[in-house]
Parts: structure tokens; sequence; C-alpha cells
């Protein structure tokens, strides 16, 4: 009841509700996972037991699936923003030609599992490419086409993940750039002296970064704990934390729940782990 | 933070509180019923029916004829619901812990899911008995009344009865190999046309190659042995492993699921895949996905035959319409136009000889298979579903030892 | 030149997916090596339409949970934005919009499932509503931050102080500036909501058939000719929408 002696420090209900749903029922099922690992919640639980947390130390699945997610969140959303920055800096006047305007709302249409078929169909040994490939006497058989999806390096799930999220990311550069009038920057840092490059380099990226990186934090988490592509497109071993989570927590053996609802735990802890460190860092960084 | 720890003290209060709602009927209280009062009281209810949804002929199936039928005979109104397996477990068991009616009836299962499912203790029953159709249900066949080794003793009623097969392009490949004996063989002679798909129909495949390898399908018979287990483990692990360089992509990968698998074959990109239902062969080429020129076949010393089941939740909210919902689906009409390889291709689970001439006359008389092996020629190939913990350990050790290339432990 | 070399890269880039679907939605008997199907019919499209009768029941189902999370995650998340911006701990409140990210999807169903179930709202769509807005609201909220930034409180006090009325300067300068950026966090979370599957199908036990529960599981399976139409038929609706929409969407501000 101290609170409501000083009801200035009380958030506004809105934010109070927001609250609730957005830190209450995520630290809920939290609890759950980890009530679950030690063998207090759960369909078979049957009382409490460090088990599961003790045979932890010679499971290095859960490890290796970390690392490759890991490897494809920063490989495709490092490629993303490259190639989102590009256009919004060095094409921004055919940005706003026909079709374009439009057509960067098309990859938004798809989604992940689509986009997982679709360049299954098209990028497999006996896929679209493959078969125009032979047509054209490129290639003599399905042997000879490289091995673009389901290979050991996740370039099929990589590339899958830029075409879902570079055009967003354009998207919000575009807008970021309109509404922060940085065409009026630039123009008068030109007028100052300043050369195009140094514009992009020094003012419009950084600024572009900084005001964008929440969104593409989220979308760096989205890619970290992505399903549908990965489960199309990647392979059993290494396994993205995603598909990893999902065999755990769908093995046909029940009496194994306690180990994926920890594995649950130690990846939604670590993915805090990571906003943590992220957030921080970028409040060093951020020039106000 | 203090003010932020409100709110979710306020949540977790809420949560604990509530759950002690209004309490599933008792199932005795239920089954003690006589079947005109169980009809009486299913009459005009809806029923909830959770299902894998992935096959349109099954789904049409359900909807264009099951649906229609069961709300002209008993005003139900079925509802269709997509969910199998784990996740369907967790459900039931996380309603079952709140103390909730269940938002299922029906639940479509077998094997390691209804072992499961009995070990949270969510299944209604025993229930078959009550069933009128029950009497016909061919209940003497042992790859009926048993499921993964456990009896099925009235907690799930008989659907569908199939057997593991072989499917090859006879146009890419002309002499398939006639038995797990001559696999690895054939396996070097045509290298990247094989591979194992990590997920249950190639579990099934390689239950009936470990069985192969032994030479005993007894062994495998009653409750899981952990030596009789290891030993012919050991054994498959070692015939893969040798022959790895041979598999698709050089054994380096395998298909997460049996869909791309199929996928794969219809490419052209291998030359082999399998299913868990004999017929399969039939209805894919029909949907114009295989190849014309795909064949099925069971290679010698055999391959698993199992049935899948109908099971009633025990929280259900509408046990009494649920039950006359899977008397419908036993009875000879459904089960005669759910075998037709058009219609979905699933072997009845009745005995033919309780039948009256006419309808036993009907089943006979069923557009035959023309792509998958006639029944009575693979039955002496069947072999029992061994206990479920093979299949567990299975898809554990296919991961460590083959997917991980794990060292196999010297036993 | 430049320009148009890149406008085609773009367009093939972005149009090929819809090229190659269409072809195998259409496609009997494609295999490797023919470059075109051999055979053309519209047999997937019958056999889909067939199997689940109630496929234009799915579309209005789909619109109504997709519209209504749009809309409350949207304006939601806009006034949580300002609301975040001028608390005390806008960094605090910042993090904990991070929260249910932490958990991936598959992990997040499994886990809020038990609560969902507690609060009587498992097998219903304000289950679904909830479990969706716990993904659609932060998201929103924390793409509209951006808006929120020091010059735009100023625009809002220059506006107050020439004279317009707290409503004038929201609606005359605020959501004008805002609406690039609205319009990108609605079309995002009506999106998020129609391509759900997992929570949505999990949450309501199966029991609120949006035409994605109705479709998706085909997408992933064995009928690759079967899987384009499922596909398409999860595209096209968003699709049209967006196309009707595009005068207001794609309007300069």
């Amino acid at each position: 009841m101290l609170s409501k002696a000083r009801p200035s420090r009380l958030p506004s209900p809105l934010l109070s509700l927001y609250g609730l749903l957005v830190v209450g029922l995520p630290l809920a099922g939290l609890a759950y996972a980890l009530l679950g690992s030690v063998g207090l919640a759960g369909p078979l639980a049957a009382g409490f037991t460090g088990r599961y947390w003790q045979a932890l130390g010679t499971d290095t699945g859960l490890l290796y699936a970390a690392l490759f997610s890991g490897w494809v969140a920063v490989a495709s959303v490092g490629i993303s923003i490259a190639l989102a920055l590009l256009l919004v800096l060095r094409a921004q006047p055919t940005l706003r030609r026909w079709p374009l305007p439009g057509l960067l709302y098309v990859p938004l249409l798809l989604p992940a599992l689509v986009v997982g078929f679709y360049l299954f169909q098209l990028l497999s040994r006996t896929g679209w490419l493959a078969r125009l490939c032979f047509q054209l006497g490129l290639i003599q058989g399905p042997e000879g086409f490289p091995e673009l999806v389901q290979d050991a390096a996740g370039l099929g799930i990589i590339g899958a993940q830029v075409l879902l999220t570079f055009p967003f990311f354009t998207l919000l550069f575009r807008a970021i750039y309109q509404e922060s009038r940085l065409e009026e920057y630039r123009q008068l840092t030109l007028t100052l002296g300043a050369s195009p490059g140094q514009f992009r380099r020094r003012v419009a990226g950084p600024l572009l970064l900084r005001r964008a990186a929440p969104t593409l934090l989220l979308s760096f988490m989205a890619t970290l704990g992505a399903y549908d592509i990965p489960l199309l497109l990647g392979r059993p071993y290494p396994q993205m934390l995603s598909v990893y989570l999902a065999t755990r927590l769908q093995r046909f053996d029940l009496r194994e729940l306690p180990a994926a609802y920890l594995a649950g735990f130690l990846v939604a802890l670590g993915l805090l782990g990571l906003v943590a460190v992220l957030l921080r860092l970028r409040r060093q960084t951020a020039v106000r | 933070m203090k003010n932020q720890l409100f709110p979710f003290l306020a949540t977790l209060a809420l949560l604990t509180g509530c759950g002690s709602a209004d309490k599933p009927r008792e199932p005795a209280q239920i089954l003690a019923q006589t079947w005109p009062q169980i009809e009486a009281a299913g009459r005009n209810q809806p029923v909830s029916m959770v299902m894998w949804q992935g096959d349109p002929l099954i789904n049409r199936y359900m909807n264009t004829y099951v649906k229609p039928e069961v709300k002209r005979r008993y005003g139900i109104e079925l509802q269709l619901a997509a969910g199998q397996g784990a996740g369907l477990v967790q459900t039931l068991a996380a309603e079952q812990q709140a103390g909730q009616p269940s938002e299922a009836d029906v639940v479509w299962i077998n094997g390691e899911t209804f072992y499961q499912l009995r070990q949270v203790d969510a299944l209604l029953g025993p229930f078959v008995e009550k069933l009128p159709n029950a009497r016909l249900l061919d209940l003497q066949n042992p790859f009926i009344n048993t499921d993964f080794q456990q009896p099925v003793a009235g907690m799930e009623c008989p659907w569908g009865n199939v057997q593991f097969t072989f499917i090859y392009d006879s146009a890419r490949v002309a002499r398939p190999p006639r038995s797990f004996a001559e696999l690895p063989a054939f396996l070097q002679a045509h290298p990247g046309q094989f591979t194992i798909p990590n997920e249950f129909t190639g579990m099934t495949l390689l239950k009936s190659w470990m069985i192969a390898l032994s030479g005993d399908p007894q062994l495998f018979q009653g409750k899981f042995n952990e030596a009789v287990y290891r030993k012919w483990s050991g054994a498959l692990w070692q015939v893969i492993n040798q022959n790895r360089r041979y598999f698709w992509k050089q054994g380096q990968t395998f298909p997460e699921q049996l869909a791309p698998l199929h996928q794969l074959f219809a490419n052209g990109e291998v030359a082999f895949t399998f299913s868990n239902n004999d017929a399969e062969v039939d209805n894919k080429i029909n949907q114009q996905v295989f190849p014309a020129t795909a064949r099925a076949y069971v290679p010698a010393t055999g391959t698993i035959q199992n049935a899948h089941y109908l099971g009633l939740v025990r929280g259900a909210q509408h046990p009494e319409a649920a039950m006359l919902v899977i008397n419908f689906l036993i009875s000879p009409e459904a089960q005669l136009r759910k075998m037709d390889p058009n219609v979905w291709g699933d072997h009845t689970v009745l005995n033919l000889k309780a039948l009256p001439a006419a309808q036993r006359q009907a089943f006979e008389q069923l557009p035959s298979r023309r792509y998958a092996p006639r029944r009575e020629t693979i039955q002496d190939l069947a072999l029992p579903e061994p206990d479920p913990e093979y299949m567990t350990r299975l898809f554990k050790d296919f991961r460590t030892y083959v997917i991980e290339g794990t060292p196999v432990p010297a036993s | 030149m430049r320009s148009y070399l890149l406008i085609v890269l773009l367009l093939l880039l972005f149009v090929l997916p819809f090229g190659l679907l269409g072809l195998l939605a259409v496609g009997e008997q494609w295999r490797f090596p023919a470059a075109l199907p051999p055979a053309y019919s519209l047999e997937a499209w019958r056999s889909l339409l067939a199997a689940d009768n109630d496929l234009l029941l799915g579309l209005g189902r789909s619109l109504l949970p997709a519209g209504t999370v749009a809309a409350l995650a949207t304006a939601g998340g806009f006034g949580l934005a300002r609301a975040i911006t001028r608390s005390r701990h806008p960094a605090r409140w910042e993090a904990a919009s991070y929260l249910p990210y932490a958990l991936p999807p598959v992990l997040l169903a499994v886990l809020i499932q038990p609560f969902i179930i507690r609060l009587h709202l498992s097998g219903s769509v304000g289950g679904v509503l909830v479990g969706l807005l716990l993904v659609a609201l932060p998201f929103a909220t924390l793409l509209l931050r951006s808006f929120w930034s020091g010059h735009i409180t100023e625009y809002e006090q220059l506006a107050r102080t020439l004279g317009c009325t707290p409503r004038q300067a929201w609606r005359r300068v605020l959501l004008p500036l805002a609406w690039p950026l609205l319009r990108t966090t609605l079309v995002q979370t009506f999106l998020l909501s129609w391509f759900d599957f997992g929570l949505t199908n999990v949450l309501s036990v199966g029991k609120v058939r949006t035409l994605t529960v109705q479709v998706f599981t085909y997408v992933g399976e064995a009928n690759a000719q079967l899987a384009a139409v499922a596909a398409l038929l999860l595209v096209v609706p968003p699709a049209v929408l967006l196309l009707l929409n595009k005068s207001t969407l794609l309007r300069k501000p």
C-alpha cells in the first residue's frame, strides 16, 4: 500500500495493464518451465529432482543449437541491414519510382512456412533452378547442382530470412528517413560543404540504425527463434534453437519433458541476457 | 521495479485463484448408461475431434462424408481440429491439471500417444464394448487388439490398420532390394538414392530393419528388453554407418520429416520413399503426386503392421455424442468407404466374417489397389509393433550415433 | 540505367515466388528435368475446396481476429510508446517489452497454455486474442517508440503554442507525422496474426479455425501442388487487402 500514498509514482493504467500482459504472462510461463525442469510441474511431474540440471553438463546439443542459431541470426540480420541501408541511402530516388513503393510490401505477405516451401522448390538439387541449369546444359544431373538448401552452413536458411527481412527494414528505414526530415538535413550538410558520403556515413546511417535499433533487435531475436524455415531448409544437425526445442518438447518420450522445459528455460534466460546486454550497449553508444 | 511487481503478484493470485470450475463427471457415471440412454444424451450435441490434417483425401472423407452423416443421423455437429502426438498429450494433461473440462472429445491416436495418454490418465474407458458396432470388430487379431504391445482393453477403439511399405520408382530402379539383407549391397550399387526420414515413419523402418537383423521377431515381443535392444540396435548402427556414404547426400544429413522426402521422391532426387500406410502409393498416384511408375512392396523378412485408434477424452464435455461418432466410424458403411483407395485406402478393422454376406461382398469387391501390394500377399510379412520404448530409444540413438556421428560405445 | 536494373532485380526477386507457386499450383506431374509442367489442371484447387468445405467461412473467421489484433496493437502501441517515453523509467519498460520475445513462439504457446486454460480462455477467440496480443502489442510498441523522440514533443509543443487544442495537435500534427510508421505497424501486426498457426491452434485447441489453421498443414505436406495452392490461399487475401488499401497505404503523407 506504500505506492498508494504516492500516486504519481504509479504507472498509468494503460502501462499497468501492458505490464500485466508482457511481463506477467511470460514470467508465469518461465516459472512454469523452471518448475517443470525440476519435476514440480508438467504432465508427469513426480516431485523435486535435480537430475535434469545435473545431466546438463553432458548434453552439448543445446550449445550447438545456440551457436548455429547465433550464426544464422547474425548473418541474416547483418545482410538485411546492409541491403536496406544501401537501398535507402543510395537509391532513394529509385525507391520512389513505380512499382517499388508497393513492391516492398510484397515479401511481408509471405509467411515463413511458404518462403521455406518456395525456396525448397526453387533451390533443391531437383528444384526449378536446377532444372533450368540442366536445360541450359550447365549441369549433367541433380548432383552437379550446388547444395543450397539443407546445407551444412545454413545458406538456405539465411537466404530465406534475408528475403523476408530486408524489405521490411527498407520500409522501416525509409519511414524513419522521412519522419526525421533527413532530406532536409542532407541539403543542409551539403550546403555546409560535406560530401554525400560523409552525410551517409556520419549522419544518416548512424541515425537510422539508432532509431531503428529496437526493431532490429526484435528481428534479430525473431530470427534466433525462427522455426518453420529451418525446419524445411535446415539439417537435423546442427539444428536451430526452435527446432531443437520443438524436437525435445515433442519427443516420443514424455519422461524427457523436464529436460525440454529445462532447455526452454535456459534458452529464454539466454535470450533475456542477450537483450539486456544489447540494450546496455545501445544506451552506451547512443549519442544524446 | 516495486511498482511492476504489484500487477505481477495480482496475476499470480488470479491464476492460482481460478480453476475450481465445474468438475467433469466421473467416467463410471458416464459408462454406466445403457446404449439407448447414451444415444438419447448424445443427440444434437457438438463433438470436437482432434486429428492430423495433412492429407486432403482424409480431410475430404471426414468433411464431406462423416460430418454430414453424423449430422443427419444424430444431429451431431462434428468439429475437426488439428493436433496430434506430444502436443496433444500436453494439452490434455494441462486441462486435467487445471481441473477443467476438455476442449476435445475424440482423439485420433496410437502407439506412444496412447501410452502417454494412459500415463497421464487422460482417456475415458473402457468404452469400446458399449458400442453396438464393436461386435463387428476383429478383436481377435493381435495387430488390432494390441497397440505397441499394450492391450487395447477397451480404452481406445480400432479405426484402421496399415502396414509399412517401401515405395520406389520402377522407371529408375529395375530391381529394388527384396530383403533387408540385400539392402547394403543395393545401396553400394546405387549411391544417393536412399535415405531415412528422422521421424515416425523412419523409425518404423529402423524397427523393421533391426528385427530383420536379429532374425527373430519373437525377441521383440513383450516388455522392452535392454539387452536385446543394445545388441540389435548396435548391429543396426554398424550397418548404417558402414554404408553411410551411399545414402542421399552421402549420409551427411537426413530429412527431418516425411513430407520433404515424398517431395524429393516426386521430384526424382531419390528413388525411394516410405509409407506407414500400405495403400498410400495408390492414393498418391491418384492425386498425381507420385509418378505413375511408383510401386510399393514389403521386403523380406517383413515390416511392421499396426492399427490406429480413436480415444475418448476423460474430461470430454460430450462423451455420449463422441461415442455415437466413434460407433458410426466403425460401422460397415463408414469402414467400407474409408477402405476404397480412391477415398483414403485405410484397411478396415472389422472382422469380415462377422458381416452379413452382402456387406462382406461389398468389401471384397472394392476397387482394388493398383500399385500397392495386395493385403493377402503381405499379411505373412507383418510384424507386430514392439514396445514404445524401442521407438523412443531408436529415435534418440539414431540422432546420437548416426546423425551426430558419436561413436557407438562398445558394449 | 542503374536504377532500371535495380527495379528489374527487385521485381524478379519479389514476383518470382508468386510465379513459381502459381506454376506449381496448376502444374501436374512436374518433375526434374522439365523446366515447365508437362500438363496443367485445376485439380488441386478442386480437391482442396472439396476437402475443406468451409474455407470461405474460414476467410471471414481469419479477418476478424487479425483485424482486431492489428487495430488494438497499433492503437495501443502508439499510446503505450508515448506513455513509456514519458514514464519515469522508459528503459525498463522498453526492456520489459522484449520479454515475450525471449520465449521463441514454439515454447511460448506451450508455456502459457496452462495459464490460458486456468483463465477459462482456452478453446475460445478470447484466448487466441490474448496470445496474439502478447506478441503483437510489444512489437507495435517497440516499432512506434522511435516516433516519440525529442523533436516530436517539440513539434507538439510548437503546435500547442501556435494555438492548437490537444486534439487538433494530434489530428493535424502528430498523426500525419506518424502515419508512415503507423501503416507499417498496422500491416505488420495484421499479417502477424493472419499467418499465425501455432498460437492460434494450441490456445484454441484447434477450435478457432482461421483460414491459416485450415490450410497451414497442407503447406508442409508431401503434395507440392496442393502445398502451392494452400500457400496461395494464405497469401492472396492479404495481398488483395493491400491492393484495395493501396491508395491509403501508399499515399504520400
